[in-house]
């Protein structure tokens, strides 16, 4: 393994850590809402590292061009989807939970 | 680093296997809606983590299409699947 | 109905033809036959999307210091909420916040929600008459500072001033 290697093999697995908060947060969170946070940010996040890890092993640049394009896109489907589906649950009324 | 792609390739559908557990219990609509995030960002990862362990550029694009269609599904999931209960409200 | 005015406006066009045959070249892997297509797909690419995207005057500057923000905001967000999602006890606060946009509407309001949900502690909820609801993850946190912050790189990156209630 050479230093890049490893480099990746960091970025991976924090990456990796990451989703893992992500599923936690969703499984843990009390409602919807709080749900949503934690599965947005820490899996754009997750997504983003493992990207980034990738890349370095990428055979072109082109090819590192079009890992940071799909990541783009996931960011800004996430903006979105967690709009709608927060907004859709307030129209609806669902509670949010309050300590 | 073969390993370490599907390695982790594999953690993260158990992950998404962990988080079907929410979608499939809810208990509100809503918290069904989150398979549409859940989804989006997961799977594309896992075709990324596939396309560079099996030198098979083409996966990439899958992911590409998988992060286009993520937010196509959630509008459509939103608007069609969620029943709605205040349905005066609604223009459509 | 107001008939579709079509200008041509060439800065735009070169721009925009730049960006996308910057992307096309990332789809097709530099492929250097794909151009054959990609050359006319992004020509009429560029042309038809100033005319029903009109050009915004955009600060490029001001873009790229406000990617720089967006992503250690977001890397941030990812850590805060992975963090609160960790602990056993799991320290949140959440509460639902009403918010009074300076901006106006239309793309500025929708270009800002659509941040918001991606930075730490906020999730933007619903957006109304300039009011835009937004459900933080915990309300001890500066949250009033961080969307204030956002408004105002909106505002820089599109050229236009807010004006203070």
């Amino acid at each position: 393994m050479i230093l890049i290697d490893y480099i990746s093999t960091i970025l991976l697995l924090a990456g990796a850590i990451f989703f893992l908060a992500g599923t936690l947060g969703l499984l843990r969170f009390p409602d919807v809402y709080t749900r949503l946070h934690a599965l947005t940010k820490a899996d754009n996040v997750g997504l983003g590292l493992m990207v980034a890890g990738l890349a370095l092993q990428a055979e072109s640049l082109a090819a590192i061009g079009k890992l940071l394009l799909i990541w783009a896109l996931v960011l800004l489907a996430g903006g979105s989807v967690a709009h709608l589906v927060a907004s859709g649950a307030l129209k609806r009324g669902v509670p949010w939970w309050k300590r | 680093m073969q390993t370490l792609y599907f390695t982790l390739a594999l953690f993260l559908l158990l992950n998404l296997g962990a988080g079907m557990w929410r979608v499939l219990h809810g208990p509100t609509a809503a918290d069904r809606m989150l398979a549409a995030q859940l989804f989006g960002t997961t799977a594309v990862a896992v075709l990324l983590l596939l396309a560079q362990a099996t030198d098979n550029a083409a996966l990439r694009d899958v992911g590409l299409l998988f992060a286009l269609l993520a937010a196509v599904t959630a509008v459509a999931f939103v608007r069609r699947a969620w029943p709605n209960r205040e349905a005066k409200h609604d223009p459509d | 109905m107001k008939a579709l005015k079509i200008k041509i406006h060439w800065p735009s066009i070169v721009s925009r033809g730049l960006l996308f045959s910057l992307i096309w070249w990332f789809l097709t892997d530099g492929a250097a036959a794909s151009w054959w297509i990609g050359v006319p797909a992004v020509l009429l690419a560029a042309t038809v999307s100033t005319v029903l995207v009109p050009p915004v005057p955009l600060a490029w500057f001001e873009l790229l210091r406000f990617v720089l923000f967006f992503l250690t905001r977001s890397l941030l967000g990812g850590v805060d909420v992975a963090r609160r999602a960790f602990q056993p006890n799991m320290p949140i606060n959440p509460d639902l916040v009403e918010y009074s946009l300076q901006l106006p509407p239309g793309l500025p309001q929708v270009f800002m929600a659509n941040i918001v949900s991606l930075l730490p502690g906020t999730l933007c909820a619903s957006l109304h008459q300039n009011v835009l609801k937004v459900h933080v993850l915990d309300k001890q946190t500066d949250f009033l500072t961080e969307l204030k912050t956002v408004e105002q790189h909106v505002a820089r990156i599109l050229n236009l001033s807010l004006h203070n209630p």
